[in-house]
């Protein structure tokens, strides 16, 4: 009996597994890139400095992605220039340069410290420096509680102690 | 007491601040004023990226220069020049309004990422204001321009310095806000 089911246990089992290796796949996989072969230089020094320059350049039609990550035809091209200047012998300060010259400086996905982007780059430090000194500011003129009992507070735990009724109670049965 | 406030009161006041700020971004956007899509160009107050592109055999009678096109024998009088493609929509709305402009100004065509013969199409079909076209066939001479769409129009002076760059179609605001008092202000 158990003989004829145990095929179809082991087919179900095998569809679980099945399903668990594709989920898995789907998340635990790499993000593709959209890098074709074709683009890829020989050389796998050069290529690896190719990614490298590719990942701090922006895609200027999506945006916000690098010319690594995009597809646009425009980061394909740009992805080419780079390649091309590699191959010339270009340093990798030179051929950024480059491209900024032309593309200005939102081409790079990190901004250069300097000129208009030095408030940028300072601001973070400057929200910090404010909410520190409000923090401070706050803190010192924060008076210190006087905790200790009055006189008249004293007697009233004393009689409560006691088990007695206070003489608000005893005022409002 | 009142010192405590006035600290407490900092952060409200950077906030409206920061608030203010995007407000008038976002009011700027919507009416239309702050476009944040434009990029800005680097290359306004430089010299014009270097241009030697094959030249499109086109129905214009070509200046002596012949085969290659270059953006020297243009020199000594404002110059614009238009990156289009036959591809691109947008091209083909701008078009009358390059036809108009060539009456006021020499025109250059660099044609982008294109065929030969569809560029030729291109113009036979929406007329063809330019005194010289380039075929860019690789996008090169676009990545040498700064150029992330098409259509792009840059404005030269007399001396192939770029005065003005927009990226997108022609349109008639464009035209009468932006492009035309450049064109004054060059004299042309």
């Amino acid at each position: 009996m158990t003989n004829h089911r145990c095929p179809v246990l082991r087919n179900r089992l095998s569809g679980l597994l099945v399903a668990i290796t594709l989920i898995a796949q789907s998340l635990f996989s790499l993000p593709s890139h959209a890098i074709t072969a074709e683009e890829m230089l020989a050389d796998p020094a050069l290529e690896s400095r190719a990614r490298g320059l590719s990942k701090q350049l922006r895609c200027l039609v999506c945006q916000n992605q690098s010319i690594d990550d995009s597809d646009a035809d425009l980061a394909r091209d740009l992805r080419r220039e780079v390649r091309q200047q590699l191959l010339t012998g270009a340093d990798d300060a030179t051929i950024l340069d480059r491209i900024r010259q032309t593309y200005g400086d939102y081409v790079l996905l990190k901004p250069p410290v300097g000129g208009m982007t030095l408030l940028l780059w300072l601001a973070p430090v400057g929200f910090i420096a404010v909410g520190a000194l409000v923090v401070l500011a706050a803190r010192r003129q924060r008076p210190v509680a006087d905790n200790s009992l009055t006189a008249d507070e004293k007697t009233r735990v004393e009689t409560l102690l006691k088990g007695g009724k206070t003489k608000s109670e005893r005022q409002n049965p | 007491m009142s010192r405590i406030r006035l600290s407490f009161l900092l952060p409200l006041g950077v906030f409206l601040g920061l608030a203010a700020l995007g407000a008038v971004a976002l009011y700027g956007t919507l009416s239309g004023s702050r476009t944040p899509d434009q990029l800005p160009s680097v290359l306004i107050g430089k010299p014009a990226p270097p241009l030697d592109l094959p030249r499109l055999v086109t129905a214009t009678p070509a200046p002596a220069s012949a085969a290659q096109v270059t953006i020297a024998p243009f020199r000594g009088k404002p110059l614009l020049v238009n990156i289009f493609a036959s591809w691109c929509a947008p091209c083909r709305a701008e078009a009358p309004a390059l036809e108009m402009l060539s009456k006021r100004i020499a025109i250059l065509g660099i044609a982008y990422k294109d065929r030969e013969e569809d560029t030729q199409q291109f113009l036979g079909q929406y007329g063809d204001p330019f005194r010289a076209i380039g075929i860019d066939r690789d996008g090169r001479a676009g990545i040498a321009w700064g150029v992330y769409g098409v259509p792009e129009t840059f404005l030269l002076d007399a001396d192939g310095i770029v005065r003005l760059r927009h990226a997108g179609p022609l349109t008639k605001d464009v035209i009468d806000n932006k492009l035309i008092p450049a064109l004054v202000a060059l004299g042309a």
